[in-house]
């Protein structure tokens, strides 16, 4: 819910990413914190287990700067994956103004994405949302996987309400910032219209829309006819994923992400541009959204969309004192020992990394059990290859949780679970707590 | 300028005065209670007014970690079949922090440390926080006609300024 605070005059919007389990939303959010100027970002806050899997949530604050006298800053969250936190999850989505549902583009991943979703939708209609108001955009992550699906094939899967959709790479940091304009600017259009982003009017109907929560159950008033959406959908569907002509570059090989008895698709040949696993270059075309999204919202065509490059007139990202980005984020190459060897085992980590120190990562406090930075992006990547699945890391209880091992009785199991769910929640307080002290 | 209707659609709007009465709230509490410093944050995470002595770190992550703790012990109540905790309270070595649930939509949070003690500071909390709730109250049920002073409207191009200042900072 957005506030607006005239006393301080300052407006605030949550934004959260969602999505399947290790489908990149912290990465997104660590990419963020290090390629944001220094001004506009504070500390990244995780609640992380050791094997860096969010717990509760990741935090992140951005400042805007000051709009037309009002100072503007998204908290930006992200949730935890997996399926057995998501007692954790919808309570990280409470008064959400702004989701990115962030898509892991394997075959192999299909299921997740869709159940991942489906939790999206049940946990918004718990708050009186859904996603065919809520402002969203999609993010095909991990495009440059050897068995992505073909954009048009994500599209009819996850975008039933023909939500603006993003290609990224977020451990190359391609993609990222574009996904995060492209909701940011929703998100405050917004709250000039007093309406949530209007869903997608643009002839593609909602087929799997939710029923809408009773009106006035949060006082949001949905109105049909904004200006500028239709245009903003109708002109968006398909247009920014199709591949640039000429560009397709073949990936490394890769092992498949396909599980045993899957159907293997065959390596689909992404279109992305050739700089794209080694520096933090603009995007292709087909990586941006809609060309007629910026029109809509008053925002120049900037297929970029992100690049520290100067801009004319004021430069709000003047002095900051972030250095170029480093080709590959080589510039994190010398972190490693994050391996959770100074935590107590099964434990987990808070983490807040600060502007300065997001690329010189403080030592861990190994001492007490925290460790106060959190591995980069490339450095969680390389532990964590996007070649490789973490099933084996998942605990057996998520499959418990689950109900995918189903040999103890319903009533047992519930009992078990709502322990669990317990568990997680004290874990969670406890660690919310040890950060605030 | 944007009409009051539209900032009270699905959105928490604190004018000046509102938030004049807020902190006179808070610093009485403080001087009775003789604690260091008193917040006020909303449910989602959001600072609306804080009193009393500055903290060193980010207040933008401690709100969001108070109301993330306070989310999870209420998910806990809710299991345990009860309909919330309204206080929650965090002891320290040092420092301790309680929450305290105002109304609906707000957080009552404290930092307090040896200078005074957790009965005191308790006491005074709920009676500030049934004060605070009042004021919110009285703000969330108050005739949109009359809720917009001038000096508290949000401008009309806000949206515009908006978009040009997400392109600067990407």
């Amino acid at each position: 819910m957005v506030q607006i605070n005239f006393a301080q005059k300052q407006v605030n919007a949550k934004i959260v990413y969602y999505g399947p389990g290790m489908s990149g939303k912290t990465t997104n959010l660590e990419v963020v914190h290090q390629r944001a100027p220094s001004p506009n970002r504070g500390d990244l806050t995780s609640i992380s287990t050791d094997g860096d899997r969010t717990l509760f949530f990741d935090f992140m604050p951005l400042d805007l700067g000051t709009v037309a006298g009002m100072r503007t800053c998204f908290q930006i969250y992200t949730v935890p994956g997996q399926v057995y936190y998501n007692s954790t999850r919808k309570l990280v989505l409470q008064g959400v103004d702004g989701v990115v549902f962030v898509a892991d583009s394997s075959a192999a991943m299909v299921q997740e994405n869709l159940e991942s979703l489906k939790n999206l939708e049940q946990n918004l209609n718990e708050y009186g949302k859904s996603l065919a108001s809520l402002p969203h955009i999609i993010q095909f992550n991990k495009r440059d996987l050897p068995d992505a699906l073909p954009v048009e094939e994500l599209q009819k899967l996850l975008n039933a309400h023909n939500a603006p959709c993003i290609e990224a790479i977020a451990n190359t940091g391609q993609g990222v910032f574009p996904t995060l304009k492209a909701l940011a600017s929703r998100v405050l259009e917004t709250i000039h219209t007093g309406a949530r982003g209007a869903p997608g009017t643009g002839g593609t109907a909602a087929p799997a829309a939710p029923a809408m929560p009773p009106a006035g159950q949060t006082g949001f008033t949905q109105r049909a006819g904004q200006p500028g959406a239709p245009a903003t959908r109708t002109s968006h569907a398909p247009a920014p994923s199709a591949p640039t002509p000429g560009a397709p570059q073949p990936r490394p090989a890769m092992p498949s992400h396909a599980q045993p008895g899957q159907t293997q698709r065959a390596p689909l040949q992404v279109a992305a541009d050739a700089t794209g696993r080694t520096g933090f270059h603009p995007p292709p075309q087909q990586h941006t959204i809609s060309m007629a999204h910026g029109p809509a919202t008053g925002m120049p065509a900037n297929p970029m969309g992100m690049g520290h490059a100067p801009k004319t007139g004021p430069q709000i990202m003047h002095g900051h004192g972030m250095p170029p980005a480093p080709s590959g984020m080589g510039g994190h190459g010398g972190h490693g020992g994050h391996s959770g060897t100074g935590h107590p085992a099964g434990g987990s980590s808070i983490q807040m990394m600060r502007p300065h120190e997001a690329k010189a990562p403080s030592p861990s406090l190994s001492a007490t059990g925290f460790n106060r930075s959190r591995p980069p992006a490339p450095a969680r990547a390389a532990a964590r290859p996007t070649t490789h699945r973490p099933t084996a890391k998942r605990p057996t209880a998520q499959r418990v949780a689950t109900g995918t091992t189903s040999a103890e009785s319903g009533k047992k199991k519930s009992a078990r679970t709502m322990m669990l769910v317990i568990v997680a929640l004290v874990a969670g307080a406890v660690m919310a707590f040890a950060v605030l002290t | 300028m944007i009409s009051d209707q539209n900032l009270r659609n699905d959105r928490l709007v604190f004018y000046t005065r509102d938030v004049q009465k807020i902190e006179g709230e808070l610093d009485g509490f403080l001087e009775l209670s003789g604690a260091r410093s008193a917040f006020l944050i909303d449910k989602e995470g959001h600072m609306v007014t804080r009193r009393g002595e500055t903290v060193q770190n980010s207040l933008e992550a401690i709100s969001a970690l108070i109301a993330g703790s306070f989310a999870a012990t209420r998910e806990m109540a809710r299991l345990l079949g009860e309909a919330q905790f309204s206080t929650l309270f965090h002891q320290g070595q040092r420092d301790s922090i309680q929450v305290t649930l105002v109304g609906e939509r707000a957080l009552f949070a404290t930092v307090f440390d040896g200078r005074t003690n957790l009965g005191l500071v308790r006491y005074y909390a709920t009676e500030t926080a049934s004060h605070l709730s009042e004021i919110l109250n009285e703000m969330l049920t108050r005739p949109v006609s009359e809720s917009a002073p001038p000096g508290d409207q949000l401008s009309s191009d806000y949206s515009q300024s908006a978009a040009a200042a997400l392109d600067k900072l990407f």
